[in-house]
């Protein structure tokens, strides 16, 4: 064989052809030089950056953590079905119906598991389950950090995404509390962390775990989905030009779909995949057994209306505890994707930034069910594309403003803190119009529900048929003594199993209803099909309260059925 | 009694996912590495090392002059090399074709090769190694077989690796080519991909490496002082690898696309089979020879274990295929132990994924181009393909219980060398007596 063969040219060629692959186009080369710049190692200045706000995301979010927010219904029912995983050996302590993808309470019932007193070890046993969020929000926070850093090529970026994630009440009031978005939040974050590692680690693994990571996140929320298409451009981006980039490619959809597909392997395993008959009518319930693709196909088409129609959560919740995120982060977004899309090689991580909240944005805005915490996700995405911007911004100054901007940076981050208009950390107080420190500081209201379960221990037998909401629940059934016979109000309408086997859709067949805030109101709305209208038959006409406790807008009580 | 089913059903599919994952791990290895790390030195040194060949040839008659002519022509000087056809007194056909082709190239003024044929038993590939070795002259003896295409670089690469590295052992890539011309082919073609160019960096850099039967190079001192070939071995170049391994003796990998020995896959599947069935068998007999216990640390050793002992596992996957279709369509088990069952069916798929892609790398690797009615065989091919290798298994362990130790020969086309090959003149095997 002669040099001239073509069988000895070809391959010599195509590895030719690799090599210059993996040197890069000069496009990518300054990507890779710009990122390398931003991988090398912290650094003193890095390393104190990151301590500080890894300590500002303990205060604000640990200081307090028990007592404010007031326990969830969500946080409850997921407490819950932790709970249940532990216990009972099963996903739900009722029906589990495929409302969400179990993956979320599976990790909580890990961590209930691992502790020493399990639901018990921080006294109510939503605490035990906002301890973990504290965990997960420390874990966040650095995750934002470096995203920004190795994003931005420098250090601002991710000081003003983190400090913005710690301290903005929007972000505080949402993320102490039990919910399934945080930990999601968690996991899409190291998703994309995974994919921006050191270059020394080849892509190759980095690929598969952060394909793993993303598949977790689906099967916590099933809404990150969402997030799907800006990943895995940010993978092909990362593994472009690399030897391993079609196995990093396809390690990470292997990994991603192997997670997602444990779910529709579950459902297809219990019998439930598709509904009795195929029936898909959006009109009535499929009777006989539950269906994840009929769960999935009802979410779809739920509408209520826009997030942007009056008196939805953007105005009701979100505008009133951080209008600055919002509006911040609604103009960074854009001024990102404007960036990102001009110039995707050397605006990358614009694009990456401004893709991740739109997507989210989207999902918000598109006019499905949308409950108040749902905007968790888009928290450190406008807070990710405002140290973006800024960075860039400060970069694009001439020195001398510079100069002046290193000293006006940090002011304008004390007076968001310290103006009562931001809320940050002190607000007006409504009444008084006296300064005072934001409620998620300063507000004790979960000793209310742990005063009404010391009430129920202290007068109610064990025996007791109760109608109770969910943030109750674990600690009736988990303390001593248990009181098994209780049952959340919404499974004791929507149900079959509890409402007509338990309670025989009677109301003489119930002994306490159990109120928290807002679960009478919650009763009636969900009582569309009738199916609440024994409970609030015992309780509007036939029970008389035992206990009652308020503060401010928070009312709980206990009533007794008289029969 | 239930629970202890379940038990048992959750501690295999465990252990079945976690060699997998293992197994793809080593598949994968070397695109975890700097690509530099097992490439060939883009710059060589000027030939100092001289290299005896030995060519051990057994019913090849169909392509021994073609390998003979294109050791001889390889881009090394002519004095630097010594060629040894290696072969059994009784082959005569063999011996003429090399003769033949001695004389032809003496008029071109090549008086470097010569033919060594040993009359006593038994006749395998160990012993005619053996049989050879005090002939070889030069500083490093290396070994090809009868229908290797070499790369004329070999020797510049191999010379400039040792002098580099000051390594006095180096395994370059052996590669099949011939992807298209059966329905196992182009999974054979990929276990030798990612054998070579992956899983072999990984047991090199452990220090446990079972070598390759060619394309391996040796310091003539080293080799004398070890003793050569285990010639009761069938696969002594596995046993081989883990004595040097033992001695704590630095191997280096070479696996470079551009200049790897192109090889083919077994003509028919009683071949494959032969041929699969000769390879496990022989990890069988190495490992109950305990060569692995001697290396330095324990992580070597059960690397070396678990290499050496997989045929064995691989013919229980055989085993537990059937029973885990059975179950699959026939027994009611809790969920939670379903699913966990079902790990090792998606790692099966990993591995799929991965030689799909596989293909396209090595397709574009060496300027090939692999159609989507390729990728559609292979995925026909698959399960069918993990069948035949877990009933090779399986059939060499039966074997090695029964005492049968016959050396089961695999004939050669050329199917590699594409139409202008000489052809085969027959596919006939022999078993040799040696047992």
């Amino acid at each position: 064989m002669t040099p001239r063969d073509p069988a000895v040219v070809r391959p010599g060629a195509a590895a030719g052809a690799v090599s210059s692959l993996s040197r890069g186009t000069p496009a990518t080369t300054r990507l890779l030089g710009a990122a390398s710049a931003a991988q090398r190692s912290l650094g003193r200045l890095g390393l104190v950056a990151l301590t500080f706000a890894l300590v500002c995301g303990l205060v604000t979010h640990g200081y307090h953590l028990f007592q404010y927010p007031l326990y969830s219904t969500d946080e409850g029912i997921y407490i819950e079905r932790a709970w249940a995983v532990i216990r009972e050996d099963r996903l739900s302590p009722q029906t589990y119906f495929y409302d969400h993808a179990p993956g979320g309470w599976l990790q909580l019932a890990v961590w209930e598991f691992l502790l020493p007193r399990h639901f018990e070890t921080f006294g109510n046993p939503v605490n035990s389950g906002r301890v973990l969020m504290l965990l997960v929000h420390l874990a966040s926070v650095f995750f934002l950090f470096e995203i920004a850093r190795k994003l931005s090529g420098g250090l601002l970026a991710p000081m003003i995404a983190t400090f913005l994630f710690n301290f903005s009440p929007l972000a505080v009031y949402y993320q102490r509390m039990m919910l399934l978005d945080n930990l999601m939040v968690f996991w899409v974050l190291l998703s994309i962390y995974l994919l921006l590692l050191l270059r020394r680690r080849a892509v190759l693994f980095a690929g598969f775990w952060s394909g793993l990571a993303f598949g977790v996140s689906v099967v916590t929320k099933e809404n990150a989905i969402f997030f799907a298409p800006t990943i895995f451009y940010l993978l092909y981006r990362r593994a472009r030009g690399d030897p391993s980039r079609r196995f990093a490619i396809t390690l990470w959809m292997f990994a991603a779909g192997a997670i997602i597909s444990a779910y529709f392997l579950y459902a297809t395993l219990k019998g439930e995949l598709s509904p009795p008959q195929m029936d898909f009518s959006l009109t009535h319930q499929p009777q006989g057994h539950v269906s994840l693709l009929y769960e999935l196909w009802y979410q779809v088409h739920r509408n209520q209306g826009t997030v942007f129609n009056h008196g939805s959560f953007l105005y009701a919740m979100w505008l009133p505890k951080d209008k600055y995120l919002l509006a911040g982060g609604t103009a960074a977004m854009l001024i990102s994707l404007y960036l990102g899309w001009r110039n995707k090689k050397r605006n990358l991580g614009f694009l990456v930034a401004g893709t991740l909240a739109l997507e989210i944005a989207f999902y918000l805005a598109r006019g499905s069910v949308i409950l108040d915490f749902y905007v968790i996700p888009l928290i450190p995405m406008f807070a990710l594309c405002i140290g973006l911007v800024a960075d860039r911004a400060l970069k694009a100054l001439p020195s001398p403003l510079a100069r002046v901007a290193a000293v006006v940076v940090p002011a304008l981050a004390a007076a968001l803190l310290l103006s009562p208009t931001g809320s940050y950390l002190l607000t007006h107080d409504p009444q008084t119009g006296k300064l005072k420190p934001n409620d998620v500081y300063y507000l004790p209201l979960t000793y209310l529900q742990n005063e009404q379960i010391a009430w129920i221990r202290a007068h109610v037998p064990p025996t007791a048929r109760i109608i109770s909401d969910d943030d109750i629940w674990v600690a009736l059934h988990e303390g001593s003594p248990s009181y098994t016979y209780d049952q959340s109000h919404f499974e004791a309408a929507s149900d079959p199993a509890v409402r007509n086997k338990i309670f025989g859709g009677n109301w003489r067949n119930i002994d306490y209803i159990v109120l928290s805030n807002g679960m009478k109101h919650a009763m009636i709305m969900n009582n569309t099909g009738g199916q609440e209208s024994y409970i609030l038959d015992a309780l509007n006409n036939h029970s008389t309260e035992v206990w009652h406790a308020s503060r401010g807008k928070v009312s709980l009580a206990i009533y007794k059925v008289q029969k | 009694m239930h629970d202890l089913f379940y038990a048992a059903l959750v501690f295999f599919s465990v252990l079945v996912t976690i060699q997998s994952a293992y197994t793809l791990y080593l598949t994968l290895y070397t695109w975890d590495r700097p690509p530099a790390e097992a490439r060939a030195p883009e710059h060589f040194l000027p030939p100092r090392l001289s290299f005896t060949v030995m060519l051990p040839a057994r019913h090849e008659e169909a392509v021994i002059a073609t390998t003979i002519e294109r050791v001889v022509r390889a881009n090394y000087p002519a004095k630097l090399i010594q060629v040894l056809v290696v072969c059994s007194a009784d082959d005569d056909g063999t011996i003429a074709k090399a003769q033949e082709k001695i004389q032809a190239l003496r008029r071109e003024g090549y008086g470097n090769v010569s033919v060594v044929v040993f009359n006593d038993k038994p006749i395998n590939k160990p012993h005619g190694l053996n049989a050879a070795l005090p002939s070889a002259t030069n500083d490093v003896v290396t070994i090809f077989d009868a229908e290797d295409d070499i790369h004329p670089d070999i020797f510049n690469i191999v010379n400039t690796v040792m002098e580099t590295e000051h390594v006095k052992v180096v395994q370059a890539g052996v590669q099949l080519m011939n992807f298209e011309s059966t329905w196992y082919s182009a999974l054979n073609v990929l276990e030798y991909f990612f054998w070579f160019k992956s899983r072999l960096h990984y047991h090199a850099r452990k220090g446990a490496i079972t070598l390759g039967g060619n394309t391996v190079f040796f310091g003539r001192s080293l080799l004398m002082s070890i003793g050569g070939w285990d010639e009761t071995n069938l696969t002594e170049d596995a046993d081989i690898g883990l004595r040097l391994s033992g001695t704590g003796e630095k191997i280096r990998v070479v696996y470079d696309d551009r200049y790897v020995t192109r090889e083919e896959t077994p003509p028919s599947l009683g071949q494959f089979i032969k041929q699969r069935t000769r390879w496990s068998q022989g990890f069988i007999q190495t490992m109950r020879k305990g060569t692995w216990k001697g290396l330095p640390t324990r992580r070597q050793r059960l690397l070396a274990f678990y290499t050496l002992s997989f045929p064995i596992f691989q013919a229980l996957l055989g085993l537990y295929f059937p029973f885990s279709l059975v179950t699959m369509f026939s027994l009611k088990v809790p969920v939670q132990i379903a699913l966990i069952s079902y790990l090792p069916v998606v790692m099966l798929l990993a591995h799929f994924l991965i030689s799909v892609v596989g293909l396209r790398e090595f397709t574009a690797a060496h300027g090939l181009k692999a159609t989507r009615a390729d990728v559609i065989r292979l995925a026909f091919a698959w399960l069918p393909y993990q069948l035949v290798l877990a009933y090779a298994a399986a059939r060499a362990v039966v074997r090695q219980a029964r005492g049968i130790n016959n050396w089961e020969k695999t004939a050669h086309v050329g199917a590699h060398r594409g139409p202008s090959s000489e052809p085969a003149e027959d596919l006939k095997e022999f078993v040799d007596d040696a047992a």
